[in-house]
């Protein structure tokens, strides 16, 4: 690659596709990142926790590098568009938060609805198509504050992710993280065998 | 209170089609392009059977998959996917003839003439048929932005533009080719997926208000234009850019149709 791609297009490439979802995580990725003031992560200088596993978060770990295999991606399962990020070099946290119905337009029903659709027609995937860039400009374009909040938290930062020994499981034979392996008088036992 | 519901009328029956409807567009391929106050857009293939405007009541029909023949339109696209040519690197655009950019293979290409010019030095450059493709080779010793075009004489003047980047950082310096009809963007640097783009349409010279300006990209699965564009006083009109790859967009006015092809590099 021999020019910097920008952000929205690193989301959608790693995404795969353009979706509502990942544009609002793109807001939130690049409100982060100039809230806090820091560039993208290389080796877990920033941490976020995501309580949602939508598509926004997508936009988190392209465009801000807190990544799953990393482990500075932290998951709770909440079911909640709620992305807090924190910096360890600035020792900040943000808690951002998208607003109930952040995009109320009659576009996202009816987009929603045609997305739902297994085929479509051609007028409708031309309608579907048209809906999204309609959808995609009114999320890039509303001011952050109509669609989401964010208050800066205090935020103990957990030390950077460790690498484990692997050992092998007495009964598959498959290696497993020795935090993860279960104790089997003196043998080791991973977490599908026991 | 000023805005209409419109209705649909299909097979003998009425159907809702949007409430609040504060303006509506025809346009010249059968299609209504409706907005409502609530900001919602819809496009349509119907025509208007009825306006009751003391009831705020408009009714429209359905036009069932009537065929229109579009018009003709040549374009450039260039011959990488990596949106700029490199110093050194064969420099290569296809030329393509048909509509909203997709080719008609059978269309005529005689008597095209290519044309490229970098740094304010016009040349001629040769166009010839590859493999059933019309290309235009541009060479290994451009550096800089190459603005090309291409001209098919006719009952209706064909001209194709496109401005593609060789090297790097060569963003600046664009001066408006000097067509009978132009699209000159007005920004080149910026051309970012989420972003405005500009253009201003050039008509001997002058800015042309008014003006419809289409709008597609490759990957569109609109059979017509996905987007139309109205030029302002100064002839300019702006789109916001939401898909990835190269736009084209076209501008007709008499017997000429120009089209630009905007190269993202991403």
């Amino acid at each position: 690659m021999c020019k910097n791609m920008p952000p929205l297009e690193l989301a959608i490439q790693f995404h795969g596709h353009i979706c509502p979802g990942l544009l609002m995580g793109v807001r939130v990725a690049e409100f982060a990142q100039q809230y806090l003031d820091v560039s993208p992560d290389q080796d877990e200088e920033l941490l976020a926790v995501v309580e949602t596993n939508s598509c926004g978060v997508d936009a988190i770990q392209s465009i801000l590098g807190c990544t799953f295999g990393k482990g500075n991606l932290i998951f709770k399962d909440y079911g909640k568009s709620v992305y807090t990020i924190a910096s360890r070099e600035k020792n900040r946290a943000v808690r951002i938060v998208q607003k109930y119905q952040a995009q109320p337009h009659p576009d996202n029903a009816r987009y929603r609805e045609l997305n739902r659709r297994e085929a479509l027609t051609e007028a409708e995937a031309a309608e579907k198509e048209n809906l999204l860039a309609s959808i995609f400009e009114r999320i890039m374009t509303t001011p952050f504050e109509e669609m989401f909040s964010w208050r800066e938290v205090d935020f103990a930062l957990p030390e950077k992710a460790q690498i484990y020994p692997t050992v092998q499981c007495s009964i598959c034979g498959e290696g497993v993280m020795e935090p993860r392996a279960i104790m089997n008088g003196q043998l080791y036992v991973c977490p599908t065998c026991a | 209170m000023c805005e209409a519901n419109v209705y649909l009328s299909r097979s003998g029956q009425e159907e809702l089609l949007m409430e609040g409807v504060d303006r509506i567009v025809p346009g010249d391929d059968n299609s209504i392009f409706l907005e409502s106050i609530f900001g919602e857009r819809r496009v349509v293939k119907a025509r208007i059977k009825e306006m009751e405007l003391v009831r705020h009541r408009i009714v429209l029909e359905e036009i069932q998959d009537v065929e229109v023949k579009p018009h003709q339109e040549l374009w450039l696209e260039p011959d990488t996917n990596h949106g700029h040519f490199h110093p050194g690197e064969e420099a290569r655009m296809k030329l393509f003839k048909g509509f909203n950019m997709r080719p008609d293979e059978a269309a005529s290409m005689e008597e095209v003439e290519g044309f490229v010019m970098v740094n304010g030095r016009l040349q001629e450059a040769s166009l010839h048929k590859h493999h059933d493709v019309m290309e235009m080779d541009l060479g290994q010793e451009l550096d800089g932005l190459a603005q090309i075009y291409v001209h098919q004489k006719g009952d209706t003047e064909l001209y194709a533009t496109a401005v593609m980047e060789v090297g790097h950082h060569h963003h600046h310096g664009l001066q408006p080719l000097g067509l009978p009809l132009e699209i000159v963007p007005l920004d080149y640097s910026h051309a970012r997926l989420g972003e405005n783009y500009g253009l201003q349409v050039l008509k001997d010279g002058r800015p042309l208000a008014g003006a419809e300006v289409k709008a597609t990209f490759a990957a569109t699965q609109s059979r017509d234009y996905p987007h139309r564009l109205k030029t302002d006083e100064e002839g300019k009109c702006r789109l916001f850019l939401t898909a990835r790859g190269n736009y084209l967009f076209s501008v007709t006015d008499g017997n000429i149709t120009t089209t630009y092809t905007l190269i993202k590099s991403f």
